[in-house]
């Protein structure tokens, strides 16, 4: 049976009361932008506000809500994606629960596997576990040094893994994480286990790991031809795994807003450019500090040179952004018209909506989900 | 002995692993090991040195052209690893330098064994944590900053021009490896071992502390807790030098070296 579009919210729950003024002093917009511009009594009307907009998605016929977690980032107050979780679960009663994902390398696996098994319990069976590297940030955050990252979620993923399909107890003798007893009580509702899903940008060494494990691939928004690219590498590592890959195992983020007219839209979808001059600021070497990268995935980019680089490092206007299909804003009508093209385009299984950004006001929000739900997703899906 | 082309390469194979290294001069041998870096291979003050003593200037795992073998993770192993090249050479009674990593790696293995050391000379070596400073962060930096703390004063390095040309691809990979496995070695603890002021106890070999006075990666501060480490050590400060003595304050670092070696205190020379 042929897989049938899933549409997804997603919101990076931003701090939206950072200013460019505020950010000019700091080198970096991430590890050197203090935490005394956070301030607890608005983060609690923003919390609230983003659950308000879980529970109309899923009111309004969105298949799944997607969820991720960041560190030290204004752009994004989920430090937990499996909290965020917890708050879904008992905010909507149908959507799916895409977390994309828990950064396996730097938490605790076998706490991983519970506490994803106890959500997929909680929501009886609807829970997508996305496993992510996460940033350089996020391990830098966490303290460990960037050359363990690979190898540290590869042992996790395989713990993790195995935690959900192995009757405990059980040995690990890992290299970072050994124990000689591991006996979760918790385990997930979904057999064998949940689906798992992996994200990327623009490196094709996460798309072969993820073909190789058949799971589901999502880009996270690159430019169209480097994600067509990607997508033709995930054909041939299955081809070369010996199955053939379909649209069930690609999925796309696209930021997305929908309002009654064009004109309305396009001064909302503006805020899309919120953290375009500063999120990824700073010395490179946060980004990508060495070892990061292994030595197999800088062999693997130098074996595949592949067009365009992303969004980052380019300077793109809005204009040039939704010409190039990586923002769509417009009314109903608009927005279906252009991502019909991104679903011919890409042909993805999941389409994941990076549905607001920054301070754009909650009821200009609200009125998108509500767009997107009851006309643009429908009117999609019919083809 | 056969005459060999000073600073020439080879290579010596360790177990399986073959190590790159340049080599020159006559005498003593004196083996040098490197920065985080890596290796620059043989360089004039190698050259000056070389006057006197068999220079030894190996890529230690995971730099420049010698792999890193598998089970080579941390600094004790890379302490272990050298052991063994200095065995698989041969040598006896070396002269055992380094500077910054290196310098923390030869202190390692003086730690270990210094039997067949005859002097031990740490050159603004990393491996001990500052009590009131800080060791600077030398990855999560960019290059032109990384560039900035090395030297305190570009106009007394020869050739600077190499310091800041644009890189050839082949070369940007060897960068770019070599920052790969020294993030390996010294991430955490940060370019330090807290064992290291201890295990130095058991060391009895003369030893020479030089360091930069204006060092910005590793503060002075730490030469003088390597000399209360190192019993009888000698700590010799050069002014206006950063963290590279030897490239900065070739003439004062050779001499500062030679005097040390040539003193009574090094009964075998």
């Amino acid at each position: 049976m042929a897989h049938e579009l899933e549409v997804f919210w997603f919101s990076e729950q931003p701090y939206g009361h950072v200013t460019e003024d505020d950010l000019a002093p700091y080198e970096s917009g991430r590890m050197h932008f203090p935490n005394t511009y956070f301030d607890p009594e608005k983060a609690h009307v923003l919390y609230s506000n983003y659950h308000d907009q879980y529970e109309l998605a899923d009111q309004v016929g969105f298949d799944g809500i997607m969820s991720n977690e960041h560190h030290s980032s204004y752009w994004c107050m989920k430090p937990s994606v499996n909290v965020d979780a917890a708050v879904i679960t008992q905010r909507t009663k149908n959507a799916k629960i895409a977390m994309l994902g828990n950064v396996i390398a730097v938490n605790d696996p076998v706490k991983m596997a519970e506490e994803i098994a106890m959500l997929d319990c909680i929501s009886g069976g609807r829970i997508i576990s996305g496993f992510v590297r996460g940033t350089a940030v996020e391990t830098l955050h966490a303290g460990y040094p960037p050359t363990e990252n690979r190898p540290r979620f590869e042992e996790a993923h395989d713990l993790i893994v195995k935690c959900w399909t192995e009757p405990g107890p059980f040995r690990w003798e890992g290299e970072y994480w050994p124990h000689r007893m591991v006996n979760p009580w918790v385990v997930p509702i979904q057999k064998p286990h949940p689906p798992v899903w992996f994200p990327g940008t623009g490196s094709p060494e996460s798309v072969i790991w993820a073909a190789k494990h058949r799971y589901p691939y999502m880009n996270l928004g690159s430019l169209l031809d480097l994600t067509k690219q990607l997508k033709g590498i995930y054909h041939e590592t299955a081809a070369e795994e010996g199955y053939e890959a379909g649209p069930e195992h690609f999925g796309y983020l696209i930021r997305c807003l929908v309002a009654d007219t064009d004109e309305r839209a396009q001064e909302i979808g503006r805020t899309f450019l919120w953290t375009e001059n500063h999120r990824n600021r700073g010395p490179m070497e946060f980004n990508d500090p060495p070892g990061y990268q292994s030595r197999e995935a800088l062999r693997i980019k130098m074996s595949r040179p592949l067009i365009g680089t992303g969004t980052m490092g380019r300077r793109m206007t809005y204009e040039d952004l939704q010409a190039a299909y990586n923002i769509i804003v417009g009314s109903p009508e608009t927005v279906t018209e252009k991502l019909r093209h991104i679903r011919q385009d890409l042909e993805p299984g999941y389409i994941l909506i990076y549905g607001n950004e920054g301070h754009m006001p909650h009821e200009d929000v609200m009125r998108s989900v509500e767009l997107l739900g009851t006309r643009v997703i429908p009117a999609l899906k019919e083809g | 002995m056969t005459t060999v082309q000073n600073g020439s390469r080879t290579t010596v194979n360790v177990n399986g692993t073959a190590v790159e290294m340049y080599s020159g001069g006559n005498g003593p041998p004196l083996v040098f090991f490197h920065g985080a870096g890596g290796s620059n291979g043989w360089q004039s003050w190698h050259e000056d040195l070389a006057a006197e003593y068999t220079v030894f200037v190996p890529s230690q795992p995971g730099f420049n052209g010698t792999e890193a073998p598998a089970w080579v993770k941390t600094i004790s192993d890379v302490a272990h690893f050298n052991h063994m090249f200095i065995e698989a050479l041969g040598l006896q009674d070396i002269v055992l330098m380094g500077s910054s990593m290196g310098g923390w790696v030869s202190a390692e293995m003086a730690a270990m064994d210094d039997h067949n050391v005859d002097a031990l000379i740490l050159v603004d070596a990393a491996g001990i944590k500052p009590r009131e400073g800080e060791i600077a962060e030398i990855f999560m930096v960019s290059s032109e900053t990384r560039l900035k703390q090395r030297f305190h004063d570009p106009s007394q390095v020869e050739n600077y021009e190499n310091y800041t040309r644009e890189l050839t691809p082949e070369e940007q990979l060897v960068v770019h490896s070599n920052a790969i496995m020294a993030s390996q070695l010294c991430w955490k603890p940060y370019l330090h071992n807290p064992s290291l002021p201890h295990t130095l106890s058991r060391v009895d070999t003369p030893t020479l502390i030089v360091w930069g006075n204006e060092d910005a990666i590793i503060p002075v501060e730490c030469g003088h807790l390597f000399q209360q480490a190192i019993r009888g050590s000698q700590l010799r400060i050069i002014d206006n030098c950063g963290h590279s003595p030897a490239v900065e304050k070739r003439g004062e670092f050779v001499e500062a070296v030679t005097s040390f070696l040539d003193s009574p205190q090094i009964s075998v020379f």
